[in-house]
């Protein structure tokens, strides 16, 4: 019995470190712009894609493939704001957000035509680490999945907190009009900022992938990032690790003691159902900023 | 003058007969339905086998004895609400002694039609669809008497393969079986037959697990198996979803090493080894037709001739579809779609050849029709009185990844396990 619920708890930890790092990528962009980014989807099998592409291929080994496919997936989060985030620089944050609405359309029809809607093999070849340790089992994919996760998710908080774009960016964050004041460049800013939110979301795609393989459809696991970042404040970084987690592991339980009583499916309603419940006690999430709008 | 006359004679006579001739000839027509595009768009072998086969029908075949076929070919987007729609539409707009038969695809298609094709209609009705349902003991020929299935219905699949573990379990205890099913129709469709049959010859049922299509990590369903001590899971449903199948299978073969998984027809063909190679090594599987691709295609063996037959056509009318990363990624699919309107063309002559090419002599000439299918079943014939082509074969994947100039590509064949089972004849 014990077995079981570390297990559960471990598998959903595990996981919700991907999720984490996906809704941190959600996050950044709505610190930046306030908008909410709907294409994430997309932009996770986007990010999958150019990874095989760069590994299977062109052939190249994973230490070398998986740093282009990361800077080629930045670019074309680059590429993206340029053609369709900068032009509503200034504009209320409704606009962009109905915008990636749109792009997520643009990105799945785009994928579909470039890489057909077949589903392909995906093999992110590392080391074996699986952890068994008496009847508890590990995989060796969601230990690297989730070591990644946490991994890119210090580097980001490392970029944020210890560099002048990262100190930039959060000034950004604050307010926008008042960064141009002092003299920071907004729109590059916000270039950066969607740069890294796809390089984030790129990760968790090819880790994800890895879980099994990788086809457009591959993009329904961005939905998760809604309740991640509702959950965790759609402003916090540290919100975004939490709700991740929280999401995994209510995942998790819920597959492992409510759906094999006959509730099928209920895993996937479940974290909204958290959602909801959070939302009521704590409007802006567990860690988001309290806004206290004068009208 | 005697000869003008003989020849004007002779003349009206021709003419009397051509023009009579023409007003009582009646057009064939045929309403196929199948996917080309929509959920399984990725997977549009079938209609372009189907397509291939018209041509081939109407040109070397000469259509039916001398007369042409007009198919009326509808991509229904994998939608049953498209596929009922369009059957209305044709079934309004002509004539009931032109509109001989239809096919469709998908169970979603056959229940809002019953009343329809079966009562209204009296139309016979080809269809993809294995549905225990529809086609199995509950349903059948004496409920659903226009209704046709191309293959075994899913419970007697999964029959089929528990009594396969019940005779080559290796050790003294019972066989434990996990169930694992889509929560869809056709995931639940024979599932319970099959748990039923499973349990009454002594295999003991240790899970039953429903996997939904949207899963993101299969860790639960695997600890579940592997705390049940499953030995054999049936994994059943997942037509079309690689990517479930692909998750699940990774998943499942770390926690449980030793197990062997089994499946139904639409699992038991090479894409899961192109895409899954290593995990799908061992996999168990029912199929329906021995048409499924070895990986590359070159493995695949040509010894069926109808096998080699489909193979000579795709190569012939879609030489860049069939080639190495064409559109055609499963002949199995393609063969499949060639088949299919091989039967229905088989059923049109032979209510032909008895002077009854109308809807109630076509469904005569499936009824008795008993047929080898051009030896698809290497020589045994099946009957359609029960309404399905009810033979099925087990088969066993070998598949793994191999390096060939640098890359890692799958390769694999499925080999068969069993001879043809007729599972009309089979004392459940």
């Amino acid at each position: 019995m014990m077995m079981d619920l570390l297990q559960a708890l471990g598998s959903g930890i595990l996981v919700g470190m991907v999720y984490a790092l996906l809704g941190l990528g959600v996050v950044i962009v709505f610190r930046a712009s306030e908008a909410f980014n709907f294409a994430v989807g997309e932009f996770l099998v986007v990010g999958a894609f150019l990874f095989l592409v760069f590994n299977s291929a062109l052939r190249l080994p994973i230490l070398v493939a998986l740093p282009l496919a990361l800077l080629a997936a930045g670019a074309v989060g680059g590429l993206i704001e340029r053609l369709t985030i900068k032009p509503l620089l200034g504009r209320n944050p409704i606009s962009m957000t109905i915008v990636t609405l749109g792009l997520a359309n643009v990105l799945r029809s785009l994928v579909q035509l470039v890489f057909g809607a077949h589903t392909y093999p995906f093999e992110l070849r590392l080391p074996d680490i699986k952890l068994e340790i008496g009847d508890l089992l590990f995989l060796s994919e969601a230990l690297w999945a989730a070591m990644l996760s946490l991994a890119t998710f210090g580097l980001v908080i490392l970029f944020l907190f210890r560099t002048r774009w990262g100190v930039a960016i959060r000034a950004t964050s604050e307010s926008q009009a008042k960064a141009l004041a002092f003299g920071i460049d907004a729109g590059f800013i916000l270039f950066l900022v969607w740069m890294v939110s796809a390089v984030c979301i790129a990760i968790s795609g090819i880790v994800i992938s890895n879980f099994g393989s990788l086809s457009y459809v591959t993009g329904i696991v961005g939905l998760r990032a809604i309740p991640v970042v509702l959950i965790g404040g759609m402003d916090s970084i540290g919100g975004a690790l939490v709700g991740g987690i929280v999401v995994g592991v209510c995942e998790a339980l819920v597959g492992a003691y409510i759906e094999p009583r006959g509730l099928i499916g209920f895993k996937e309603v479940a974290p909204y159902i958290l959602l909801l419940i959070v939302l009521i006690f704590r409007p802006y999430g567990l860690f988001g900023t309290v806004r206290i709008e004068r009208v | 003058m005697r000869n003008r006359t003989l020849v004007r004679w002779t003349l009206t006579a021709i003419l009397c007969l051509t023009t009579g001739g023409l007003a009582s000839a009646k057009d064939i027509k045929v309403l196929s339905q199948f996917p080309m595009s929509g959920p399984v768009g990725s997977l549009p072998e079938f209609g372009m086998g189907f397509i291939d086969a018209t041509k081939y029908i109407n040109e070397e075949l000469k259509g039916v004895n001398g007369k042409p076929i007009t198919f009326f070919l509808e991509d229904f987007r994998y939608d049953p609400t498209v596929e009922v729609a369009n059957f209305n539409r044709y079934a309004a707009e002509h004539a009931k002694d032109e509109f001989l038969m239809a096919t469709g695809y998908i169970t979603g298609g056959l229940k809002p039609l019953i009343e329809k094709v079966n009562v209204e209609e009296k139309i016979p009705w080809l269809d993809g669809s294995y549905s225990t349902e529809i086609f199995g003991p509950e349903g059948g020929p004496s409920k659903y008497p226009y209704y046709y299935s191309l293959g075994a219905t899913y419970a007697d699949q999964i029959k089929v393969l528990m009594k396969w573990v019940k005779e080559n379990h290796k050790g003294k205890e019972r066989a434990r079986v996990g169930f694992v099913y889509s929560p869809t129709a056709w995931g639940r469709d024979g599932t319970p037959e099959g748990i039923a049959y499973a349990k009454k010859i002594g295999l003991d049922v240790v899970a039953e697990i429903e996997y939904p299509y949207t899963a993101t990590d299969a860790t639960t369903q695997a600890t579940t198996l592997r705390k049940a001590k499953a030995q054999y899971i049936l994994f059943h449903g997942f037509s079309g979803a690689a990517n479930y199948t692909a998750l699940f299978f990774k998943t499942v073969r770390k926690y449980l090493p030793e197990a062997t998984i089994l499946g139904t027809h639409y699992t038991t063909g090479p894409l899961p080894m192109q895409i899954f190679p290593d995990e799908f090594n061992g996999y168990v599987g029912a199929a329906c037709r021995p048409l499924m691709d070895g990986v590359p295609r070159a493995e695949t063996p040509m010894t069926n001739k109808m096998v080699k037959m489909a193979h000579d056509f795709a190569k012939k009318n879609r030489p860049d579809d069939y080639k190495p990363g064409g559109k055609i990624r499963d002949m199995g699919l393609y063969a499949d779609g060639f088949t299919y309107a091989l039967i229905l063309h088989e059923a049109l002559v032979r209510a032909d050849k008895a002077g009854a090419l109308n809807r109630a002599g076509i469904k005569k000439a499936l009824d008795t029709m008993v047929w080898d299918f051009n030896g698809l079943f290497d020589g045994k014939t099946f009957s359609y009185k029960s309404h399905t082509i009810p033979m099925v074969r087990i088969f066993k994947a070998e598949s793994k990844t191999v390096e060939v100039d640098g890359k890692r590509v799958p390769k694999g064949i499925l080999h068969p396990l069993t001879e043809w089972i007729d599972t009309d004849t089979v004392k459940w």
